[in-house]
C-alpha cells in the first residue's frame, strides 16, 4: 500500500515548532518524517492510532469518558481553590478553554513556564 | 515579560550577525535552531552565512553546543545575574572591580572583548534557556538579560528571546495574555484575574499546599516537580488530561486520554518567537481532543451553581471565537 504524504507539517515537540516537515503515513502510523530532527522524528513515529490506553481512569480503574468528565467537573466545582496547570503540550484552542475553566472556577491558572 | 525587546526568528535568520546563547544547549534540545535560523543560513545581509556570524555560548559547563560556538564563556554556577549586571556596567564604561569579575569565573580581558564585539555587531540576538531562567535568581535573571538587550540598543540593534522547551508553551503565554492580561501565575479567586509569580505560580502553590484540587493538562508535574509538590498532588483530587498515562496520571483521581496535538488533534501552536502556526494532523485518534474534553468539563461545571452567591457574581465574558 502506498503511503499518503503531508508537506509542510508542523512539529510540536520543542519550541522551534518547525513547519517544514514532510510526513509519510498510512491509517495507523507515521512511517517517515523528512527534515525532522532526532527529537521530532521520535515524536512523530512514536504516536500511533492504537487504542493503547483506556479512554479514562478513575482511581486507577477503567472508566467511561462521560463518567470521568462528570467526576472531574464535580471535584473541581467542590474545591475552594482549584489549580489549572500545564497547557504546554496542547493547542491554543484547548488553552483558551482552560482559561475559561479557571475563570468560572475562580481558581489558579498557570503554565509550564513557572516549572 | 512586558517590555521585552524581541523579533521573529525570520529576522534573526536574515540579519543577526552576533548570536549569544545563555544557559541553553540548542545542539541537543533544539537541534534545528542553528541550521534553520541562527548560524548556517545565508541571506542578503549575511551572504557568507556562518562566516558572517559570531556565536557566543554562556553556560556553566562545556555542552555539545560549545563545539558550534566561536567563544565559550564558562560562568560560575549561580553567577549569571552578577555577570549580566557587570556587562550592563561595562557597556556604559562604568567601573567594575576585579573581585566582582573574578567572582563570575571570567577575566576582564574576555569581558572587554565581548563588550567590544557586542557593540560592533550590526544585529545582536541573545537566546536564553532554562540554565538562566530556572537557576538561582530565576525570573530576575531573565529580567536582567532583557534589560541588557534593551540597553544595548543605545549602541546597536539588540534583541533577546527565550528558548522555549515543550511544544506550545509559548502559546500558553500568548493565550493567557490575551484572555487575562497576564502571561502566567494568575488567580481568579476575587472574580477577576490577578498576577503574582511566587504567590500564584504552581510550584509554590503546591509546595505550600494552597490548592485543594488540580487540573493538569499537557504536562507531567509528577515527573518534573520537587517531591513536596508531588506529595501535595497525591493528597488532593488531581485530574489529568494527557495522550499517555503519565507519572501524574498514576497519582491522580481522574485521568482522561486525549489525542496528541499535531499528530491526531488539529489546532494552532506558537513558535518561540510568538508566530502562530497551524497544525496538520495526519492521523485520526480513537481519543477525543483536549479542546473537546475541557469544553465538556466547562459545560458540566456551568450547569452547577456558581461559586459566588447570587448578586455578587462578576459579569462573565461570553466565549469569543
Amino acid at each position: 500500500m502506498s503511503l499518503q504524504v503531508i508537506d509542510n507539517a508542523t512539529c510540536t515537540f520543542c519550541g522551534c515548532v518547525c513547519d517544514d516537515i514532510q510526513l509519510h503515513y498510512d491509517e495507523t502510523r507515521i512511517h517517515k518524517a523528512n527534515k525532522a530532527c532526532v527529537l521530532g522524528t521520535a515524536w512523530f513515529l512514536n504516536h500511533t492510532v492504537e487504542h493503547k490506553y483506556p479512554d479514562a481512569l478513575i482511581d486507577g480503574k477503567k472508566a467511561s469518558l462521560d463518567d470521568a468528565i462528570e467526576l472531574a467537573a464535580t471535584l473541581l466545582h467542590e474545591a475552594d481553590m482549584p489549580l489549572v496547570y500545564g497547557m504546554s503540550n496542547t493547542t491554543c484552542e484547548a488553552q483558551k478553554e482552560c482559561a475559561a475553566l479557571a475563570d468560572q472556577l475562580g481558581g489558579l491558572l498557570d503554565s509550564h513556564t513557572s516549572l | 515579560m512586558g517590555g521585552k525587546v524581541s523579533c521573529t526568528l525570520g529576522e534573526v535568520k536574515q540579519r543577526a550577525d552576533f548570536i549569544v546563547y545563555w544557559g541553553g544547549n540548542p545542539a541537543e534540545c533544539h537541534p534545528r535552531h542553528f541550521t534553520k535560523y541562527t548560524l548556517m543560513q545565508k541571506s542578503k545581509f549575511l551572504p557568507r552565512g556562518r562566516k558572517d556570524r559570531t556565536m557566543v555560548l554562556v553556560d556553566i559547563r562545556e555542552t555539545k553546543s560549545a563545539k558550534a560556538s566561536d567563544i565559550f564563556l564558562q560562568v560560575r554556577p549561580g553567577k549569571d545575574f552578577e555577570l549580566i549586571t557587570i556587562l550592563r556596567a561595562l557597556i556604559k564604561d562604568q567601573n567594575v572591580s576585579d573581585e566582582a569579575i573574578a567572582d563570575t569565573g571570567l577575566t576582564r580581558e574576555v569581558l572587554d572583548d565581548l563588550v567590544q564585539r557586542m557593540k560592533s555587531a550590526k544585529f545582536g540576538c541573545m537566546f536564553f534557556g532554562m540554565g538562566l531562567s530556572m537557576t538561582r535568581g530565576k525570573h530576575m535573571n531573565s529580567a536582567a538579560l532583557l534589560t541588557l538587550a534593551a540597553e544595548m540598543n543605545a549602541f546597536t540593534k539588540f534583541v533577546a528571546m527565550p528558548m522555549r522547551g515543550h511544544g506550545n508553551v509559548t502559546g500558553a503565554d500568548v493565550m493567557m495574555r490575551w484572555q487575562t492580561g497576564y502571561p502566567f501565575g494568575i488567580t481568579f479567586n476575587r472574580g477577576y484575574p490577578r498576577y503574582n509569580p511566587g504567590e500564584f505560580s504552581t510550584v509554590d502553590v503546591l509546595v505550600r499546599g494552597d490548592c485543594d484540587a488540580a487540573f493538569i493538562i499537557g504536562a507531567d508535574p509528577g515527573g518534573t516537580m520537587p517531591q513536596p509538590a508531588i506529595d501535595h498532588l497525591k493528597r488532593i483530587p488531581t485530574i489529568v488530561l494527557d495522550p499517555h498515562v503519565t507519572h501524574t496520571s498514576k497519582l491522580a483521581r481522574v485521568h482522561i486520554t486525549t489525542a496528541p496535538q499535531g499528530i491526531a488533534a488539529p489546532g494552532t501552536a506558537y513558535r518561540m518567537d510568538e508566530v502562530p502556526l497551524p497544525l496538520k494532523p495526519p492521523l485520526k485518534s480513537p481519543y477525543p481532543t483536549d479542546e473537546y474534553v475541557v469544553r465538556r468539563i466547562n459545560e458540566a461545571i456551568m450547569a452547577k451553581p456558581f461559586w459566588l452567591p447570587d448578586g455578587s457574581q462578576p459579569q462573565m465574558l461570553t466565549a469569543q471565537v
